[in-house]
């Protein structure tokens, strides 16, 4: 079995109006034997919004979870691809520019008696499934292949943009969510809004933008032929799910985390991953795999 | 037909410059093939001139000293002494405009040294000033709003001059294919220049001489036309500039062996030689053997000592030139480079005031020329490096205060429209319906490595002997060139031809004038005649097209104010 | 030689009654660039072929098109560097109506830009006869989004125009951006002002594509995420964005965590009814799945030191114009400078 232990990071959204995620997230990597050590001490990683008040500000919480993780001498395992953008982008502004690195230790010290040093790694939880060997794992352990789901991968913007900050291969083209997904026996669809936004970070500003985004985004895998979407993002769900009924046009698409298809695919139940959360039933399209 | 009391042709300094001066009080229009911010002025890089003292004791006298200087004595003297006394001035309403220039400790614009300028006398925005500037007058244009009509890609084909006057241009609506005349008071031409004939140049795809061509046509005489400035430092096969100031901030010109070679051409200024016998001195190494790469046939620009602040800081669009386009790290490596063709000298001539000349001395009512495409002359036989910003923007100023007293006492001078749409529809059926077969492609390709390789920067009667044939024989071919694009909207196919057609036309002029002039002179040099002959030639060339088509050489002596010719070292 | 096929938009709207793509096989030579690929294409295969191209050295932005579903400028990029499988696709730049095959009407672009004073507006001047005093320091802070070439690469791939033309755009607001920071406009309070109403500042999602495809140091999600924070030091709050941030700002300092149950309302405005009700349907379908938040909002263990990062906020550099209050002139705060080129 593959043995490994991560600091998590949950984010807000996963102790909040998405805790299946953090479910899904537990049970599956339980099942993978994947250790987790949740960070009950992080902050908000600032979502890319305290830095439009203070940006000092935002890399200070980051650098203070960054440290706190580094004194658990663990990695990060982030499981919103937002914190995930958010961290990387902090971590290369911080570790190419030394001076700003020691400006922040230095009142990181003041506020905690912490310092980031450098040395921690910060992974979503979709790079750890693809990294060190625990695909093909995975692949071993799946008892329920997804055969003829057709899965739209959604990668979510912090996923690809800016490419400096991106954990892609090929933050262009990736294949990386495609991988999981064949891995777990279902069928990627390739659609043309896959790597777009999805609209979320307007919701309170432009709700009609916002939500012609995400109109966009299962209209486009609607054509495609997917039978649902797959997130990384808690945002992009809430976006693509929650308001799913309010979006112009006539829509009827799960939205899927990606903890839950990798759980389903290993075994685990449909209300141990809190599939019946979900605004838009996924029940249908896994009934045959229940 | 479209009418405007005044009508500009070409968006790039000169004429967006010329545009403000006369915008709001008269019905003002500009015509261009590219949208203003294209314009090739936004190329420029190093910086632009001027006598601000920011830091050191420079002079209006030293710049215009060296600008006669680096003109080799074949500028017109009292136009440099404008051009020059009016730098100051320009900047400053530069600035109030709103360019960002980099600045010094006290505050002020910075200035750094460039090639032939005895002070720090280049103003600068990194090492993208002409792009600060032709932002900033574009920013101006659409200040004024509809006080400013642009039309862009729109193509000019005609100039239309009867009876010594000028009366509009027929001019081509690249979306639709449509014809149109365009009737003005007075048209200024502010068109850039014609570096496109070249195969190495610095020069965008749009600089084809479509200005100088259409007024030649038109029967307006062209000056200088021999004069074309290689620069030093264009990029290895592509041509493209990387900026002199790579050289006013301290890089160096580097040899196969790693020798700063200029020390031997210009032993006090070294790389900061003015721009002819720098570019000269590489061939020399080239031709020599000393050239670096597997052909030996480029040298190197090494930055390296520099370090990468200052590069990054400084020097950044050379470095992402390097980069992006032959993968040199510049922080790291020295970039191959050669000489490329940069900039002309020659073009319409005109006066002080931009007036264009009909013939040696009478002025065409009506019709003004300002920046590249005018021979004014200030910039003789070989530019310095920032006085084409200035120029620019010097006679641009000055064009719209000459064209906005002289528009207010013309009249609109008749056109015969039918006639004029006709001539224009003729010029474009020939090319589209000659049943030929000739390659359009080919031709111009032909066209460019004639001009590159026998009229370049060293020339001989053997060789030019040679082009003058190869541009016959290409002019005929191109009678029976094959457009086989028909369609209306957005035909590049057809404006690339009508291009093409300008190229070989003043092509043939300036072999034309380079061949005839027997003498080494600034960017002109042969080596048959290896030294400058002031008795015989210290004169401007004058060409005139003849109604057979054929071309006749005049001459028109140089306006000397104080400088008297003297031996050029550096 | 290795081949590349280039698989290129074609439209003529005068003869084609829809689009199509056709393709070109060609010599994949060493070191040839996307437009000299093409410039090769136009010259021995297909004369009809139409884009636009001018300078050829990545200053005149002419040539931007969308390569691989991507906006780049077609003159400085090796065409090695974008073939897969030997596949090079070309299509026009988006959100904008072609006019025929890679060319496309930029009328929307420049129409944009010109809402937001693309001018400078300066103060009076001290003496006009000599140059305004900037420091060094002051012309950084304007040197990256001056590197602007407007290409429209990032109008070409913004997100939010795909849905909303009146949105100003990426460009429009780098634009903006660079008068707001230029210590010599004097109108940064008027222009923060105009960009954070509707279609403006706020209307970013910052999805990242505009940054990403800016082939210039312009990077206009970084101008864009200055600008507000401009729109922040300036106290102009009277907008959802602004709440937005601050909401955020008030939660994250006083539990460490996003209190999202208090966040949407606090955006909208407490007192703004109709938006309020808006709210409640998306509130109610997750309540009724059990997906709201918990009522009773958890601080993180060690509040205490996210507090104090806050508390502390005023004494953190940022990058940002000085002074900007109504009518004022804008200035710089030079401490502050730094930052933006670490």
């Amino acid at each position: 079995m593959v043995n490994c232990k991560y600091a998590l990071f949950t984010g807000c959204v996963a102790k909040g109006a998405g805790r299946e995620l953090l479910t899904a997230t537990e049970a599956v990597c339980e099942k993978l034997s994947i250790e987790l050590a949740e960070m009950t001490d992080a902050s908000c990683c600032g979502a890319g919004v305290i830095s439009e008040d203070n940006p000092m500000a935002a890399d200070l919480l980051n650098a203070r979870t960054f440290a706190l993780a580094e004194e658990q001498g663990l990695d990060i395992m982030n499981i919103c691809i937002t914190c995930q953008g958010v961290h990387n982008k902090t971590k290369n502004k911080l570790d190419n520019n030394p001076e700003y690195k020691a400006e922040v230790n230095l009142e990181l010290k003041r506020i905690s008696g912490k310092e980031y040093k450098g040395v921690v790694k910060i992974q979503h939880f979709g790079q750890v499934i693809l990294g060190d060997s625990v695909l093909e794992k995975m692949k071993n352990m799946v008892v329920r292949p997804l055969t003829g789901l057709k899965a739209g991968a959604f990668y979510g913007c912090y996923a690809t943009r800016p490419h400096e900050c991106s954990d892609l291969d090929n933050p262009d083209s990736p294949d990386e969510m495609e991988k999981i997904i064949e891995a777990l026996g279902a069928t990627p669809v390739d659609y043309a809004a896959r790597l777009k936004c999805c609209g979320f970070p307007i919701i309170m500003m432009n709700k009609k933008n916002s939500l012609a985004l995400s109109g966009n985004a299962l209209n486009s895998a609607q054509n495609a032929g997917a039978d649902c979407l797959i997130t990384q993002c808690p945002l992009c769900h809430l976006n693509l799910d929650a308001y799913q009924p309010e979006i112009p046009g006539e829509y009827n698409m799960p939205i899927i985390h990606i903890q839950q298809l990798v759980g389903l695919a290993l075994g685990l139940e449909q209300n141990e991953l809190k599939m019946n959360t979900h605004i838009v039933n996924p029940a249908g399209i896994l009934s045959q795999f229940a | 037909m479209y009418s405007h009391d005044v009508v500009i042709v070409g968006s790039g300094l000169a004429g967006l410059r010329a545009a403000l001066e006369m915008a709001g009080h008269l019905d003002v229009a500009i015509i261009s093939k590219v949208y203003p911010s294209r314009s090739h002025s936004g190329a420029a890089q190093g910086g632009v001139a001027a006598a601000l003292s920011n830091m050191d004791g420079d002079s209006v006298e030293a710049h215009t000293y060296d600008t006669v200087k680096g003109a080799d004595f074949i500028g017109d003297q009292d136009a440099i002494e404008i051009l020059c006394s009016d730098a100051p001035r320009t900047i400053i309403e530069l600035e109030h405009y709103g360019c960002a220039f980099s600045r010094t400790d006290e505050n002020k614009i910075a200035q750094r040294a460039f090639g032939g300028h005895s002070f720090k006398r280049a103003c600068y925005s990194a090492d993208r000033t002409g792009h600060a500037l032709l932002h900033t007058l574009f920013e101006q244009s659409m200040k004024r709003g509809a006080e400013l009509q642009i039309y862009s890609e729109w193509y000019v084909t005609r100039l239309i001059i009867e009876d010594g006057i000028c009366r509009g241009v027929v001019a081509l609506d690249i979306k639709t294919g449509k014809l149109e005349i365009f009737h003005a008071k007075t048209i200024l031409f502010a068109t850039g220049g014609y570096g496109r004939a070249f195969k190495i140049t610095s020069n965008a795809y749009a600089n084809t001489g479509d200005g100088i061509t259409a007024a030649y046509k038109a029967g307006i005489p062209l000056q200088d036309m021999e004069f074309v400035q290689y620069h030093p430092t264009g990029l290895y096969e592509h041509g493209i500039l990387l900026s002199e100031a790579a050289r006013g901030e301290g890089g160096y010109l580097i040899n196969s062996d790693g020798d700063r070679f200029m020390s031997k051409y210009a032993p006090t200024k070294m790389e900061l030689g003015p721009r002819d016998i720098v570019s000269r001195s590489e061939q020399t190494e080239i031709n020599e053997g000393r050239g670096a790469g597997p052909k030996k046939d480029y040298v190197l620009l090494d930055l390296r000592h520099l370090g990468k602040a200052k590069i990054m800081e400084r020097l950044p669009q050379i470095y992402h030139l390097a980069k992006d386009f032959i993968d040199v790290d510049a922080i790291k490596d020295p970039v191959p480079i050669q000489p490329t063709a940069h900039y002309s000298m020659g073009g319409i001539p005109a006066d002080n005031d931009c007036q264009v000349f009909l013939n040696e001395t009478e002025l065409c009512k009506g019709f003004f020329a300002a920046g590249e495409c005018s021979c004014i002359s200030v910039h003789g036989a070989n530019r310095l490096g920032t006085n084409s910003l200035l120029e620019a923007l010097v006679f641009g100023r000055r064009a719209g205060k000459k064209m906005l007293h002289a528009t207010n006492e013309m009249k609109f001078s008749p056109v015969n429209e039918k006639k004029e749409i006709s001539a224009a529809k003729l010029e474009i059926d020939k090319l589209l319906y000659n049943k030929g077969s000739e390659h359009l492609a080919s031709i111009r390709e032909e066209l460019q490595e004639t001009m590159t390789y026998k009229v370049g920067v060293y020339r001989n009667a053997n060789d030019m002997e040679q082009a003058q044939q190869k541009v016959n024989e290409l002019k005929d071919r191109f009678t029976r060139v094959k457009v086989s694009e028909k369609g209306k909207n957005f035909n590049v196919n057809i404006q690339e031809a009508l291009e093409l057609s300008h190229m070989l036309e003043y092509s043939e002029l300036i072999v034309a004038g380079a061949k005839a002039r027997k003498e080494s002179r600034g960017a002109h040099s042969r080596d048959d005649y290896p030294n400058r002959d002031d008795e015989n030639w210290m004169k401007h060339t004058l060409v005139f097209r003849q109604p057979d088509g054929s071309c006749e050489l005049k001459y028109k002596p140089v306006r000397v104010t104080r400088f008297e010719p003297e031996e050029r070292t550096y | 030689m290795e081949k590349v096929t280039l698989k290129i938009f074609r439209y003529d709207p005068g003869k084609d009654s829809q689009p199509y793509y056709q393709n070109y096989i060609m010599e994949l030579e060493p070191g040839i660039t996307l437009l000299n690929g093409l410039n090769k294409v136009r010259a021995t295969q297909d004369a009809s072929l139409a884009y636009r191209m001018s300078c050829g050295s990545a200053i005149c932005g002419s040539c931007a098109m969308k390569v691989n579903g991507h906006a780049l400028l077609a003159c400085k990029t090796q065409l090695c560097d974008l073939a897969k499988n030997g596949l090079v696709q070309i299509d026009p730049i988006g959100n904008m109506e072609v006019i025929k095959d890679l060319v496309v009407d930029l009328e929307p672009f420049w129409a944009s830009l010109r809402k937001v004073r693309p001018y400078l507006v300066p103060d009076t001047l001290d003496n006009p006869e000599l140059e305004r005093k900037q420091t060094q320091k002051q012309f950084l802070l304007i040197d990256d989004v001056t590197t602007c070439i407007l290409c429209a690469s990032c109008y070409s791939d913004c997100n939010v125009l795909e849905v909303d033309n009146e949105f100003f755009g990426p460009a429009t607001l780098a634009k903006a951006h660079r008068f707001i920071y230029d210590s010599r406009d004097a109108k940064a309070y008027d222009r923060l002002e105009q960009i954070t109403e509707l279609y403006g500042v706020w209307d970013c999602t910052h999805c990242g594509e505009c940054s990403t495809r800016c082939p210039t140091e312009t990077k206009p999600m970084a101008r864009i995420e200055e600008i507000r924070q401009a729109v922040m030091e300036a106290e102009i709050t009277n907008n959802n964005g602004a709440r937005h941030v601050l909401g955020f700002r008030e939660t994250v300092s006083k539990s460490g965590r996003l209190n999202e149950n208090y966040l949407p309302a606090r955006s909208v405005g407490f007192f703004n009814i109709p938006a309020l009700l808006g709210l409640l349907p998306v509130g109610i379908r997750m309540f009724v799945k059990g997906k709201n938040p918990p009522l009773i909002h958890k601080s993180i263990e060690k509040v205490k030191e996210v507090k104090s990062i806050f508390s502390r906020l005023k004494k953190y550099r940022k990058i940002k114009p000085q002074h900007i209050t109504k009518g004022d002139i804008n200035r710089l705060d030079e401490d502050s400078i730094s930052e933006r080129k670490v």
